[in-house]
């Protein structure tokens, strides 16, 4: 059974090599410079991935950045491993190449990166999107976390106008202003994620009522899809996800709905159904982290507050065929509001929990997982990503119907 | 009588020495190494050079040898323990559960007691209620299949699935860190393996188990139950064995020895738990086994050499750049020869027309 697998698997495999193209054979010419730096990337998928790929793209702009600022690095990948001890042993590996920094594009690795990045205290280890590595001994461990919440703020906005002018045409009544959201886990990042997307939505539509359902994972494009068809069943006419696959966007396509993407602009896919993408763009962080190592500096323990401001959160081109008139004014206006501090997303007096303003919201910054150090709400406005990066927005807000919360 | 003969049969064949058997297995290797030449030049990577990485990724510097030992450890241990298993033809494929539900005793006490017990006391603890977890595991098929003949190839690969099952409840439920994670946060440090010669001491465990094994299965009475079972259940009856008890004990040795990897897999290598601890080793230490002929010495080598070629493997990924779909293939290849060539040792092909002149 064994042979007959091993045949089946090989035969397969050779099936794929068409797609193996001679990439990664760009460094050797570049020997003008004195000294190029190696940086490492834990990837949990491959290049065939939208989430993975919006990492290449960063770590490509910012090698061009660097090399401008006369910094020539040189990127290694290791692919596939998304937690436990492969990734371990890639962090293990790149340390002993003498990888001046490690990137791990996902949260799920942060646990075996820490059991070895004692060994290499001259590698920075940066675990993306979690949140040990600040709050740990070790110096050389980080954490970053770009506002995301802010862009999912901006496409609520583009997908309240839409609700708004189906209204106007009399496609929907006020009443049946629902929007749909496909979430991963009932983890803050995604409740954080979700709520601000509401919010967004509701600034300019106040009958907007949204509706999420959890799939139980991060990716799966046969769940998002049915998520995302149930969703519609239940009324929802603009559909939002926090899931790696752009299935819900074609699913939105189909039904005749509309859809709000998130990582990577998925209006190729869906061209009459996609309105606009809120996305990270990591080139920022990567050239911040690897000019203060080459300058002789401290990579800060978490990378904090960057948003808008920085164009560390960014939106994809909005989809003028679909979007409702306005839509991009209206976005431009509240960046910029966002940006010059006099909107916040979580502002206190824009939502309640159970019919009331909520006024104290706990923090864990110690890693015991007790939500207990510091209250994130003050001064009107819960500071998300403002004391950690990742993001912590937990509350279950009015408005929002949680369909499943089995995850 | 022709017409019935077909063009070519199998026969068995028992006409090669020690030596010649050897020598096949070498050729049968240089032939899958030639193989992969292809698949690298198909992908515009010098084969030689491709090789050379493999092997200076895996033994080349001692961080290297420590990943393939690492890598090495629970791949060993598994095969250690289906040694009795497939010795007496009870095909249990469910190791890879076995190692999870070891690895689930390991944690829940690296969990609720790391505050409780010593360092050393703690590890002990955690590695009996590995064995005792992985123990019964296994043990449960087998006595259904001694007693109601059920067919323990399914049974054990179910409980995998259960096993697995089990553990993604708990990291995203009992044993969960942040809030809505999934991630169960790493041990405390007296739950966690200590090094010797910078890898995680399991490498010391599973030499120990070698020569256990060898001597369990070769000095023992159990083991020569085990080998007479294997043979004829009748005779064993005959001989007065009690074979309900012998395939229950030996499933329960078998998955004590899988559930010891799990506790090596949690608290040493990874230092927590999640879903995908077993990480194929179950399956993989099938391969090792038949390979090996059950032999626990010669396990030691396959181990290394699939462990190698992992290691390699992923280093020729980093340093070429090639995808880890071709280092695959090349394992693929490797191991289809391997198993391929033990066919064509034990069976020769006897085509019609041959055995017209031998007449």
């Amino acid at each position: 059974m064994k042979k007959l697998f091993s045949t089946l698997l090989s035969a397969t495999m050779i099936l794929t090599l068409a797609g193996c193209s001679n990439g990664g054979n760009t460094s050797a010419s570049t020997g003008t410079e004195d000294k190029t730096y190696t940086v490492g990337m834990v990837c949990i998928g491959n290049a065939e991935m939208a989430y993975d790929r919006n990492f290449y793209n960063a770590a490509d702009a910012a090698k061009e950045i660097l090399a401008d600022k006369g910094i020539n690095i040189e990127w290694k990948y290791t692919y596939d491993h998304p937690e436990g001890d492969p990734v371990a042993a890639d962090c293990t590996e790149f340390g002993e190449d003498g990888a001046i920094a490690v990137f791990l594009n996902s949260y799920g690795m942060e646990n075996a990166m820490l059991t070895v990045a004692g060994d290499y205290p001259e590698t920075v280890f940066a675990s993306l999107t979690n949140e040990g590595s600040k709050s740990d001994d070790l110096d050389n461990t980080v954490n970053a976390f770009p506002s995301i919440f802010e862009g999912r703020y901006l496409t609520g906005i583009a997908a309240g106008m839409k609700l708004n002018e189906m209204i106007e045409n009399g496609e929907i009544t006020e009443d049946e202003a629902v929007l749909g959201y496909v979430g991963a886990y009932t983890y803050a990042e995604v409740v954080s994620g979700y709520t601000s997307f509401y919010l967004g939505a509701k600034s300019v539509c106040p009958s907007a009522k949204m509706l999420v359902e959890f799939i139980g994972s991060w990716g799966d494009p046969a769940m998002e899809a049915t998520t995302a068809e149930h969703l519609i069943d239940q009324g929802a006419v603009v559909i939002s996800q926090h899931s790696d696959s752009t299935t819900p966007a074609t699913k939105c396509q189909e039904k005749g709905v509309y859809h709000i993407g998130y990582n990577i602009d998925m209006s190729d896919v869906a061209p009459e159904a996609s309105i606009v993408s809120s996305t990270i763009d990591w080139t920022n962080y990567f050239v911040y982290v690897i000019e203060t190592i080459v300058n002789g500096g401290t990579v800060d323990q978490d990378y904090m507050n960057h948003g808008l401001k920085d164009g560390d959160i960014k939106l994809t081109a909005l989809n003028e065929s679909v979007a409702a008139a306005g839509t991009a004014e209206a976005i431009e206006a509240a960046k910029q509001d966002i940006v010059d501090g006099k909107l916040h997303v979580f502002d206190t007096s824009t939502f309640t929990v159970d019919g009331k303003e909520v006024t104290e919201a706990y923090l864990d910054m110690n890693a015991d997982f007790t939500p207990d150090d510091v209250n994130a709400i003050s001064d009107g406005y819960y500071h998300e990503s403002v004391y950690k990066s990742a993001p912590n927005f937990d509350l279950r807000i009015d408005g929002i119907t949680l369909v499943n919360e089995a995850y | 009588m022709e017409e019935k003969v077909p063009f070519v049969r199998v026969t068995r064949r028992q006409d090669f020495k020690k030596s010649s058997v050897w020598m096949i297995r070498i050729l049968a290797f240089v032939i899958a190494l030639v193989l992969g030449c292809f698949v690298f030049l198909l992908c515009g990577v010098s084969p030689l050079q491709a090789y050379a990485e493999i092997v200076k990724g895996a033994f080349g510097k001692m961080t290297g040898i420590r990943q393939t030992v690492k890598i090495m450890i629970p791949l060993l241990g598994t095969a250690l323990a289906l040694a009795p298993c497939f010795k007496m033809k009870y095909w249990n494929i469910g190791a890879e559960g076995q190692i999870t539900m070891g690895a689930i005793g390991a944690a829940f006490f690296a969990i609720n007691f790391h505050d409780k017990l010593p360092g050393a006391v703690l590890l002990a603890v955690m590695a009996l209620a590995a064995m005792i977890l992985g123990g019964l595991w296994s043990a449960v098929p087998a006595f259904f299949k001694s007693k109601w003949g059920t067919n323990e190839t399914l049974f054990t690969l179910m409980l995998n699935y259960i096993a697995i099952g089990i553990v993604a409840w708990l990291q995203g439920g009992p044993w969960e860190g942040k809030e809505g994670s999934q991630i169960v946060p790493n041990f405390a440090s007296n739950a966690i393996l200590p090094k010797i010669g910078g890898i995680y001491c399991g490498w010391i465990i599973v030499l120990a188990l070698v020569f256990f094994m060898y001597f369990y299965m070769n000095r023992t009475k159990h083991g020569y139950e085990i080998a007479v079972l294997g043979d004829s259940e009748n005779t064993a009856r005959y001989a007065g064995m009690d074979v309900t008890k012998v395939i229950v004990r030996t499933a329960l040795i078998s998955g004590a020895i899988s559930g010891l990897v799990g506790f090596m897999l949690a608290s040493g290598a990874n230092q927590t738990i999640y879903s995908g601890i077993a990480a194929n080793n179950g399956f993989t230490a099938i391969t090792v086994a038949w390979l090996s002929q059950l032999n626990p010495f010669a396990m030691v080598l396959i181990s290394a050499l699939l462990a190698g070629l992992s290691k390699g493997s992923s280093s020729l990924k980093t340093a070429m750049g090639v995808p880890g779909s071709i280092s695959d293939i090349i394992t693929g290849i490797i191991l289809l020869c391997l198993l391929g060539c033990e066919f064509f040792i034990n069976y020769r092909l006897v085509f019609r027309h041959k055995e017209e002149k031998n007449v």
